[in-house]
């Protein structure tokens, strides 16, 4: 497993499971980035009410998630106000108004299970129709005068701010020919540190091959902020931090399934990062003990063989020579 | 920000079951099984020979560019239904052998997947309780520990023994009014039936005893029952054991007489007898058969082992007296008092029942011999034997560690990382019980 899935597995089994027979369930669960589920069966055992509590709800609000969510989740979103307490996003699905067929089931579940990167993906999208319209608005000037442009290329929307975990941060800037996503990072181990490090300059160098030419371009910078943030208060510069930019050019989200796509991943590359680094130790821990096994045949072949003290039938003992 | 649910995975030698601190059942149950990319040969030596014989872990081809130095094939890999599914292409590897682990490379691997892609927590963010075997040495606990501090960078960890988890789910059974650690346990699997003495927490091993007659058991004898009166002509070949083990699930229970349970059903078969519909695999061919006497004969392997094994012949209720008078005198009450059922193979309806009424009957002949003995001066107040059976049964262990995870104590018993970093991994020989917790 390479690339971390986008989709939650446990509501996906739980709902078909739940979609085929219905009973009462009443489970709590996590997602990456503090997010929280509680699946439950309140009222009677057809009505699933599934709520989301997510740490940076009051950023996702502000760029609009809870319109995204409502056109998504059409028919299922509850209103603000019925939403359960603790929990920032509540649907309904009620098992006895089910769509028909297996498709269109198994869309639903599907749907559902993506509710995590759905409501994520609102400040993504917001920043992405910006960056269509400055890219409208900047061709109408630059064909119009020419002297404008160096002028006009600072046009740059809004920078959202997506405060994911409790120190990290997205950082999110479109401007007229491209969106730029920052990620702060934190290692609060020793060794994570360094090989965040290794791991993102990788990043960076990966870029520089042939097959990857179409994918996003990706900085690295250690310590010191990049440039499009570094006028933000109350940004880190230690030894610990870690920015790491993402330039999507308008390729990236030319359509809108390709720019879920993207949107999904790029949400997820904190944690596909801290996975890489677990599993990379976990590579080493695995070498290092095939070598301590190979030196251990070295040093057993290496003992000096115990000569067995012979004794003759009466006891006595003699010497081998 | 509130604490996030600790993580409880319970690795059995079979399955393996995962889930979040707070809920009542597993989230996940699936095989413990990994499936690697590594050729069979260099599998089949690396389970055989211990580490003496270990494969080498796959390294890349040379490296060509700074990107592609390292190869990606200790990612190729699958675990638990997804690794049987892909069983034609990959070769599995069973981790895990008798409840202890065997290959530390393939857990470390199965740990990564069950973390990341089926709970999809960060383990940064949480406390983790797993389980261990009784007797398990002190060097896996160790290496465990060392894995789930170094590799995964958890919070905290908690390193529970299963047999004292079960005890603590037996405590939602209506039968309990006093929440306590001692008691017996019966620890009935696929593989191998453990009895386990607990006492205040901790478990006496010097009497634990091991009995090789367990679910796997079951289902052959059913097999065999069927076999030999000629119903399996029509089940097809391949789904014998599906079927047999279908039967077990559905149709067994324990009857308290076995005499009278034959003359039952020889007086009114249809009564008694069921059928079983099945469908070929394949073809889609339907056919039934009768469940006639293995209804009530397969469970009784446990109590009359002699219709099924040849070697191994004491009866449940008896090892379970003999764990219990090999214990330390002072706890035997309590021991006698609290005998309680872990694991899928106590499922039968009744089970409890029997052997309770079993146990007991040893014990009544014992305190009536012992009365005789002393010339019927001495009156025994007599020994109170209950045996518990409750919902939770199946997944006792795991909701078991779910129950003590979501307690606010757990926090304070379990090892943090910060005194992991200060200790190091010998931290974990030190071995805290939730003693007050209830």
């Amino acid at each position: 497993m390479i690339l971390l899935e986008s989709h939650s597995v446990i509501i996906n089994d739980v709902l078909t499971d739940r979609f085929e027979k219905a009973s009462r369930a009443d489970i709590q669960f996590v997602d990456y980035d503090n997010v929280r589920f509680h699946l439950s069966t309140p009222e009677s055992k057809t009505k699933l009410l599934l709520s989301m509590g997510i740490q940076c709800w009051p950023d996702l609000v502000k760029y609009g998630a809870r319109e995204h969510l409502q056109k998504e989740y059409e028919g299922y979103l509850l209103p603000q106000e019925q939403t359960e307490p603790e929990y920032d996003v509540s649907l309904v699905v009620d098992l006895e108004q089910l769509p028909e067929g297996g498709e269109a089931r198994s869309a639903l579940i599907s749907k559902l299970a993506h509710l995590k990167s759905t409501a994520m993906s609102s400040p993504f999208l917001s920043a992405f129709a910006e960056e269509s319209s400055l890219q409208a608005n900047y061709r109408d000037a630059g064909g119009a005068q020419q002297k404008d442009i160096a002028e006009q290329s600072e046009t740059k929307g809004e920078l959202k701010i997506v405060r994911y975990r409790e120190e990290e941060a997205i950082y999110i800037q479109a401007s007229n020919d491209r969106v730029t996503v920052v990620f702060s990072t934190v290692f609060k181990e020793e060794t994570d540190k360094v090989f965040g490090r290794v791991f993102l300059q990788e990043f960076v160098d990966a870029r520089k091959l042939n097959a990857l030419q179409n994918a996003p371009q990706v900085r690295y910078s250690n310590r010191e902020p990049p440039l499009e943030i570094r006028h933000l208060p109350g940004l880190h510069n230690g030894e610990d931090w870690g920015y790491v930019t993402f330039v999507l050019s308008p390729r990236h989200f030319a359509n809108p399934s390709q720019a879920q796509q993207t949107i999904n991943r790029i949400q997820l590359f904190r944690d596909y990062l801290h996975y890489h680094i677990k599993c990379s130790k976990a590579y080493m821990h695995s070498r290092m003990r095939y070598r301590v096994a190979e030196f251990l045949k070295i040093l057993n072949r290496a003992k000096p063989e115990v000569a067995a003290e012979k004794k003759t039938a009466s006891g006595r003992t003699f010497r081998t020579r | 920000m509130s604490r996030q649910a600790p993580l409880v995975i319970d690795n059995g030698t079979g399955y393996t079951k995962m889930g979040f601190a707070g809920n009542s059942e597993p989230s996940f149950v699936f095989p413990t099984v990994i499936a690697t990319h590594q050729s069979a040969s260099a599998g089949s030596s690396n389970t055989s020979g211990g580490s003496g014989a270990r494969a080498s872990p796959p390294i890349a081809g040379k490296p060509s560019h700074l990107a592609s130095k390292r190869g990606i094939e200790d990612l190729d890999f699958f675990i638990g239904d997804e690794a049987v599914a892909n069983s034609k292409t990959y070769s599995l590897h069973y981790p895990i052998r008798h409840g202890q682990i065997e290959n530390w490379d393939h857990m470390e691997r199965f740990w990564e997947q069950c973390i990341f892609k089926y709970l999809r927590a960060e383990p940064e963010d949480h406390y983790v309780l797993l389980t261990e075997p009784p007797l398990n040495p002190p060097e896996n606990r160790e290496n465990t520990a060392e894995i789930m501090f170094e590799s995964f960078n958890v919070q905290g960890l908690y390193i529970a023994v299963q047999a004292v988890l079960a005890l603590a789910a037996s405590w939602t059974s209506s039968k309990v009014n006093e929440r306590t650690l001692t008691g017996v346990v019966i620890d009935s699997g696929d593989g191998v039936t453990h009895t386990i003495p607990v006492a205040e927490g901790y478990v006496i091993g010097s009497s634990i005893k091991h009995i090789p007659i367990a679910g796997r058991d079951i289902t052959y004898f059913v097999q065999q029952l069927l076999r030999d009166r000629g119903e399996s002509a029509q089940i097809p070949p391949e789904d014998q054991l599906r079927v047999a083990e279908k039967i077990k699930e559905d149709y067994t229970y324990v009857c308290q007489d076995i005499v009278k349970e034959f003359k039952k059903y020889d007086a009114d078969p249809y009564r008694y007898f069921a059928r079983f519909a099945g469908e070929h695999s394949v073809t889609g061919r339907k056919y039934d058969l009768d469940v006639g006497y293995e209804r009530f004969l397969a469970p009784e392997i446990f109590f009359n082992p002699e219709i099924y094994s040849s070697d191994f012949l004491t009866p449940l209720p008896e090892v379970v007296d003999t764990v219990i008078q090999t214990s330390p005198i002072d706890v035997r009450r309590g021991l006698y008092k609290n005998i309680v059922l872990s694991g899928g193979s106590t499922m039968f309806k009744d089970f409890g029942k029997r052997l309770q009424r079993d146990v007991k009957a040893i014990v009544d002949g014992r305190i009536a011999g012992s009365e005789e003995r002393s010339g019927s001066h001495m009156k025994s107040s007599g020994v109170e034997v209950n045996v518990i059976s409750h919902k939770r049964q199946r997944y006792a262990v795991w909701y078991g560690g779910s129950l003590m995870a979501s307690t606010p104590e757990f926090y304070n018993v379990s090892h943090s990382r910060v005194d992991y970093e200060e200790y190091g991994p010998s931290l974990v020989r030190r071995f805290s019980v939730f003693g007050s917790a209830v």
